[in-house]
């Protein structure tokens, strides 16, 4: 009891792990609606590239981005592991995310994770994470949400 | 109970009061003497006034109340009726749709007290001296200079029937009176007669009850009060009150309040209806008989003396049993989405009885499959009746609209409409109003000529304008033209050229149409002024957006020196439509049923070229062929077939050949949006789920001509 009162007072943030290439990224998860296996994305066409198209999730179209395309790495390869990470956002609704596997869920506190800007300033990808957290041994890349919905493409 | 839920009620009904009130004014413009007009208009301030009054509006009420004043002396003929009282009077109903706006808004009607308006009707009223019968002031009785009409008829004291009298008291409630009067309280039984012009009638009472009650103890209640409350009495309620104030101190808060006709009543002792309750019970049967012919005759006064208004006034002639049910629009919403769900599912259904290969290949099974479909299909088309309110609603505002814009342009002008009846969504109606109004301001604005000018072009000196909604197919067009100069291609051209928007050289090959298109980017203003009417660049760009946000479109035609058109084309449906599904490789795509015109079959050596661009020669009719492959950036077919699947669809009077790989027949579909990540595309108006849970993207065939 008395230790997850220290819990809330330390304001350690869940996020699910998930690999992007090789990197892994975190992802906050009170943005997280659901993670739904990879399915047939239909193509809108002259959409923004990074938009792989739209599924249906239950009923509702939900448009999916390639983070990939959007942080300018190579094409998505779809295998067993990939997963859709459908996000939402209170004003704009849900959307999703293609990464290439879903790891865990770690709980970190404010003294594991450092703010961006301290490493790898100059990277293109620095604009898509706000923090970097530390995990064990492992780096996890913070990601930001708000970023990735945002229009700018680094492609 | 308390007042504030009547406040949906009052917004509404208020509304249509401004309303009728802004109908009947102009109307007034053009037949000052028209008597019924008047009296239409003096009703409506009465009823505005009453109901502001009752809500405790109180400086909506006062202004009401001076223009009611104003239109009493119109009435009796001491003031006619000129362009500058109107001018006031609309500026008061300006004043008062802004309090009304307030009050939506914040529940309270704010603190704009628009003196200025009041001081204006006033002045009409000081011109006229010697009667200052209806001059504020002198307002202490606003039921009795508001309507002196009733007053004649009912002022006999006979009229007002002491109705107390009848009450029949049950156990609790002779208990209840008993305690009172032991208690030393005198015990009074009163009447109250709330006006026939009363609107809310459960709320004067609820007034009047607030009133009492700082006197004294409200014992018994005729009706009951749960029954006043629900409105369920005529025009007079009774009630026993215990309290130590006198009589006259009761009768005359209760009177205070407004639209409260009279109020009888007089100090009754215990014994007195003791005994009235005890020879009642004793002698039940002679009692009742002789009271029902008593009630009966009550009855046919009252039922009388209220026939003499109705008959003269259309407003208050509710019927007892309402025939129509407010709904919120969002219960209607919910039922929508719902309907799309069943629709959604029913679809999945007749996918999997279409699959040859099912165990499904049951005869009752198609049937019942068939049956299910009518249902959704009648189910969907009820729920869409439901929800379609004709424009009338938004479009009966711009008369009043264009004779300001007349005054304030100095041109003069007449609006003309057709099909105000036309019936579209609700919540297409709903956002339909700005755009309309911006084009019609446009016309006013640029369209039209000045009076001088058309009067050298040998043109009527008065301007018209039209507004012409009708329907064709799944669409509802609403046309707003003008006769006035019509869009001159040429400066247009050169502005875009000083703009750099296109250079002198590409601006010669434009047509007419890519042209005209230039208006409707943004910031892009004609005007040669900037003026409060229009000019400031933010006007047709903003129309398009808003119109292709209702998945409509806008069309422009013009004739130099003869006039401009613009033409709105809007869904008759947001939600769900029938469409024909296509193929394109593997990509599918529904094409909404009601902009196809026919299929065709292509060979390809029919097709046939003009200026570089495919077009086929079709019954007469030269058809440009679009390559959807091509449009939707799907890969190029390897090799090309011998002939082509064409659709033909239409817009107006234009006409485009799709080019899709397959037909996969017609459906029902239920129209998602693609949501607000992905960027604005025109050429797909949405998605919907087929029925094995695929995505297909809906093609705008709008955008493709």
């Amino acid at each position: 009891m008395a230790e997850q009162l220290e819990v809330i007072e330390n304001e350690r943030t869940q996020y699910i792990v998930v690999k992007i290439g090789n990197e892994q990224y975190g992802i906050n998860i009170s943005y997280v609606d659901n993670i739904v296996r990879m399915q047939k994305i239909t193509r809108v066409p002259k959409a923004q590239s990074y938009f792989k198209g739209i599924i249906n999730l239950r009923g509702e179209v939900v448009p999916v981005m390639s983070i990939r395309t959007k942080m300018g790495l190579e094409d998505d390869v779809f295998t067993n592991a990939s997963r859709i990470i459908i996000l939402k956002l209170e004003q704009q609704g849900a959307f999703g995310v293609i990464v290439d596997e879903v790891k865990e869920v770690v709980t970190l506190g404010s003294e594991e994770t450092e703010k961006a800007g301290t490493v790898g300033a100059k990277s293109g990808k620095e604009s898509f994470i706000n923090g970097i957290g530390k995990n064990g041994e492992e780096l996890i890349s913070l990601l930001d949400i708000n970023a990735i919905i945002d229009e700018k493409e680094n492609a | 109970m308390d007042v504030s839920q009547y406040l949906e009620i009052f917004i509404d009904e208020t509304a249509e009061h401004i309303q009728s009130l802004s109908d009947n004014i102009m109307e007034l413009e053009k037949e000052p003497e028209n008597e019924n007009t008047v009296n239409e208009i003096f009703r409506a301030a009465h009823s505005l006034k009453g109901m502001a009054g009752t809500m405790g509006f109180k400086k909506m009420q006062h202004l009401t109340h001076d223009m009611e004043n104003v239109f009493q002396e119109v009435r009796s003929g001491n003031i006619k009726v000129s362009s500058e009282m109107i001018d006031i009077l609309f500026q008061c109903l300006d004043a008062i749709e802004g309090y009304l706006e307030c009050i939506k808004n914040t529940s309270d009607e704010g603190s704009e007290a628009n003196e200025a308006i009041i001081a204006g009707l006033n002045r009409f009223l000081k011109k006229e001296e010697g009667n200052d019968e209806g001059t504020p002031g002198s307002k202490e009785t606003p039921s009795k200079a508001s309507g002196p009409m009733d007053a004649k008829e009912l002022n006999t004291e006979n009229a007002y029937e002491r109705k107390y009298n009848n009450i029949v008291f049950n156990d609790t409630e002779k208990k209840s009176l008993k305690v009172a009067a032991d208690a030393g309280l005198k015990l009074y039984g009163i009447t109250v007669y709330i006006q026939k012009e009363c609107l809310l009638k459960a709320a004067r009472a609820f007034l009047v009850f607030k009133e009492v009650e700082e006197l004294g103890q409200i014992l018994v209640y005729s009706p009951s009060s749960h029954d006043i409350e629900d409105e369920r009495f005529e025009f007079d309620f009774s009630f026993y009150l215990a309290s130590d104030a006198d009589l006259d101190k009761i009768l005359k808060s209760i009177v205070g309040v407004s639209e409260i006709e009279n109020a009888v009543g007089e100090e009754v002792t215990l014994s007195n209806y003791e005994d009235i309750s005890e020879s009642e019970e004793s002698g039940a049967v002679s009692q009742s008989q002789s009271a029902a012919p008593a009630a009966a005759a009550k009855t046919a006064v009252s039922s009388g003396s209220k026939q003499q208004p109705a008959a003269k006034g259309k407003t208050n002639n509710k019927p007892v049993t309402n025939r129509t049910v407010r709904v919120d629009i969002e219960k209607l919403d919910a039922l929508m989405n719902q309907v799309s769900e069943l629709i959604i599912a029913k679809n999945s259904l007749v996918s999997i009885s279409a699959t040859e290969s099912g165990s499904f290949q049951n005869q009752t099974f198609h049937e019942q499959i068939e049956y299910l479909e009518r249902i959704t299909t009648n189910l969907h088309e009820s729920v869409m009746k439901v929800r379609m309110v004709p424009i009338e609603s938004v479009v009966n505002k711009f008369p009043r609209m264009i004779r300001d814009l007349s005054r304030k342009l100095d041109k003069k002008m007449e609006l003309y409409m057709t099909g105000e009846d036309t019936e579209l969504d609700r919540t297409v109606v709903d956002q339909i109003g700005d755009p309309l109004q911006h084009l019609l301001r446009n016309s006013a604005d640029h369209g039209l000529e000045s009076t001088e000018l058309r009067a050298q072009r040998g043109k009527p000196e008065v301007g018209s304008i039209n507004l012409n909604a009708f329907q064709e197919g799944n669409n509802v067009i609403i046309e707003v033209g003008d006769d006035g100069n019509g869009i001159d291609t040429e400066t247009v051209k050169a502005k875009a050229i000083e703009r750099g928007l296109v250079t002198p050289e590409q601006a010669e090959k434009l047509s007419q149409k890519e042209i005209i298109d230039f208006l409707f980017m943004p910031s892009f203003s004609m005007a040669k002024k900037i003026t409060d009417v229009s000019g400031r660049g933010v006007g047709l760009d903003v129309v398009k957006s808003n119109i292709e946000a209702l998945g409509g479109d806008v069309e422009v035609k013009s004739v130099l020196g003869e006039g401009t058109k613009f033409i709105v084309r809007l869904p008759l449906t947001l939600a769900i439509i029938q469409a024909l599904m296509v193929e394109i490789r593997d990509e599918k795509y529904a094409i909404a049923l009601g902009s196809i015109q026919n299929i065709e079959d292509i060979p390809i050596k029919d097709i046939k070229y003009v200026q570089a661009e495919e077009v086929i020669h079709l019954r007469g009719m030269v058809i440009p062929l679009v390559r959807l492959d091509q449009i939707l950036d799907i890969e190029p077919k390897e090799e090309e077939p011998e002939s082509l699947t064409v659709v033909i669809v239409k817009k107006g009077d234009k006409y485009a050949g799709l080019v899709v790989d397959n037909l996969m027949g017609q459906q029902e579909i239920v129209i998602k949006s693609l949501g607000k990540y992905i960027s604005n595309n025109k050429l797909i108006s949405g998605a919907t789920i087929l029925g094995d849970g695929e995505v297909a993207l809906i093609l705008d065939v709008n955008t493709l001509m």
